[in-house]
């Protein structure tokens, strides 16, 4: 549905979007994480015809938004990060507008409306000023907007920046309602967000892919930090020592209790050390009472993709 | 053509939500008639025939005045506010847009417009009224006004604040309209000269005035609007390639 390649958008002396490329198949939920600056925006203005790249190529529904830049936006509902609207304008009255602006017929429009309304729970706000709608409010018409014309691909960016948490869980829901019927692309640089609705994450740095894949996925490949911990009765310090002697050990940590051992096992390069650890303790005599694998979470996974060092960073 | 009857739709709307449009009328309404009355004692005064001409004459000064009220927010408001990005990535060309913008300025300038007419047929009540003429003189004030408007929306694109469009606006409008009272401070042999005489509103318009409508004139106004509207659209557009 999405298909992204080498795209890349540069302003003087910046690269917002670097070298670019991802996919994005039908009925997709996906988000686009990666904290303010890493080129969301940029790559979604790129997406809907707002902006073009300065080179590289998207492709929407099959096609080019540059060459066939109506056509994509024909199918694309698109709720910007500003979400600025026509505030003077009443709810419904701006939605059938916008619904003129799609070329909906005069038949459609009255019905795609009010099924826009319903979904997104304003009907009984459709006689109110938008200009008197709280944040949260106005962010559902700009969201009703989005999904008006039936999109095939839906692109939100940043949908629940300034809610409160009672708002951020409806437009969550909402957003999860939508991926059953359309491809959603939507950007957020809050974790906790990402990691409930989305299929699949892509993580943004510095305008490059960061990662992309399931939250899991993301988290098992920085497994590098997975440390073991185990819990074992015996002699301490041997215990200690014929772990150590474990192949690829890299630290550690030992605590007691009488004669129950706590461990913090870090290994290293990424591997997975519990098979090993098991067998040593079990060759050794000792007995296991718990084995622990302390797994990177999306938000660490997330923190340690986006936070290095800066690389060759101009002043 | 759907999508851009509903913008101007929603540009005129604009107007008429906000204060601006009711403002705009109204002063342009009182201004009008006080040269009315004006223009009319003089023919009382002098006992010569009375005659539409004056008044029309003084139309295009208020049409100056009104050229920056009219066009500043237009662009720059949606650049400020953002909207310019729901509207440019809804399926509508750039030039759908600038136009829808632009009509939508021009018919607020046939109902600023339209109140006048009034005064004509109180004129041909002591008078014969060259009805032609006439015509020909309204057709010159919506030229005149085509040229100001398109400029004004020009300069709107180019701005993101209303205020800077508007000043801007109105002194590229007096300037255009005084144009030929500054030639003679240049010297002699200036080549600005002849230009600021032909570039001259008041004396572009004054052809119209006697009803005659001179072809180099027309087109000559007619193409200053196109020009602007297509570096309006340009201007829009430029977003892509920046």
């Amino acid at each position: 549905m999405i298909d992204v390649s080498n795209l890349t958008k540069t302003y003087p002396g910046v690269a917002a979007v670097d070298d670019l490329s991802f996919q994005v198949g039908k009925g997709e939920i996906v988000g686009f994480l990666g904290p303010n600056g890493a080129g969301k925006s940029t790559t979604m203005r790129i997406l809907t015809c707002f902006i073009a790249p300065t080179s590289g190529s998207a492709k929407l529904a099959g096609f080019d938004v540059v060459e066939q830049s109506m056509q994509v936006r024909r199918r694309v509902g698109y709720l910007p990060e500003s979400n600025a609207l026509y505030t003077e304008m009443r709810v419904e009255e701006y939605l059938l507008f916008r619904a003129r602006l799609r070329d909906l017929s005069a038949a459609d429009r009255a019905s795609r409306v009010g099924e826009a309304l319903e979904k997104v729970r304003l009907t009984d706000r459709r006689r109110s000023i938008i200009a008197h709608l709280s944040k949260g409010l106005r962010q559902r018409v700009g969201i009703a907007d989005a999904i008006l014309h039936r999109p095939e691909i839906i692109i939100l960016d940043e949908p629940t920046i300034g809610l409160d948490p009672t708002q951020v869980r409806e437009v969550r829901e909402l957003i999860r309602g939508l991926g059953e019927a359309h491809t959603v692309l939507f950007s957020s640089h809050i974790l906790s967000e990402v990691e409930k609705i989305c299929g699949r994450v892509l993580i943004l740095s510095k305008g490059k892919l960061a990662a992309s894949g399931t939250p899991e996925e993301i988290a098992n490949r920085l497994m590098k930090t997975g440390n073991v911990r185990l819990e074992v009765r015996g002699e301490g310090r041997k215990i200690k020592e014929t772990l150590e002697s474990v192949a690829g050990v890299a630290r550690i940590l030992w605590s007691s209790k009488g004669d129950m051992n706590t461990y913090v096992v870090e290994p290293k390069d990424g591997l997975d050390l519990r098979p090993a650890l098991v067998r040593a303790c079990t060759s050794g005599g000792w007995e296991i009472y718990e084995l622990g694998y302390e797994r990177v979470s999306l938000e660490e996974a997330f923190s340690i993709l986006t936070a290095g060092p800066e690389k060759g960073g101009t002043p | 053509m759907k999508t851009f009857l509903a913008l101007t739709r929603r540009e005129l709307g604009v107007y008429f939500v906000s204060p601006m449009a009711y403002i705009i009328l109204t002063v342009f309404l009182y201004l009008s008639g006080l040269v009315f009355v004006g223009t009319m004692k003089e023919f009382a005064e002098s006992q010569l025939p009375v005659s539409f001409q004056p008044t029309l004459q003084w139309l295009v000064m208020l049409i100056v005045l009104t050229s920056a009220l009219v066009t500043m927010r237009l662009i720059a408001e949606e650049k400020k506010q953002g909207t310019l990005e729901i509207i440019l990535t809804a399926p509508i060309s750039d030039a759908a847009f600038v136009l829808s913008k632009f009509t939508a300025s021009i018919i607020l300038l046939i109902y600023l417009l339209l109140p006048t007419i009034g005064y004509l047929i109180i004129i041909s009540r002591y008078g014969p009224v060259d009805f032609g003429a006439v015509l020909c003189g309204y057709l010159g004030l919506l030229l005149v006004g085509g040229v100001l408007y398109s400029i004004g929306l020009f300069i709107s694109a180019l701005c993101s604040s209303q205020i800077t469009a508007g000043v801007l606006t109105l002194m590229v409008a007096v300037l255009l309209i005084m144009a030929n009272i500054m030639a003679p401070q240049l010297a002699e042999t200036s080549p600005l000269r002849p230009i600021l005489a032909y570039v001259d509103l008041s004396v572009n318009f004054s052809d119209f005035l006697k009803g005659v409508v001179d072809r180099t004139r027309l087109v000559f106004l007619l193409s200053v609007v196109a020009f602007f509207l297509f570096l309006t659209t340009r201007v829009v557009e430029s977003r892509r390639w920046r």
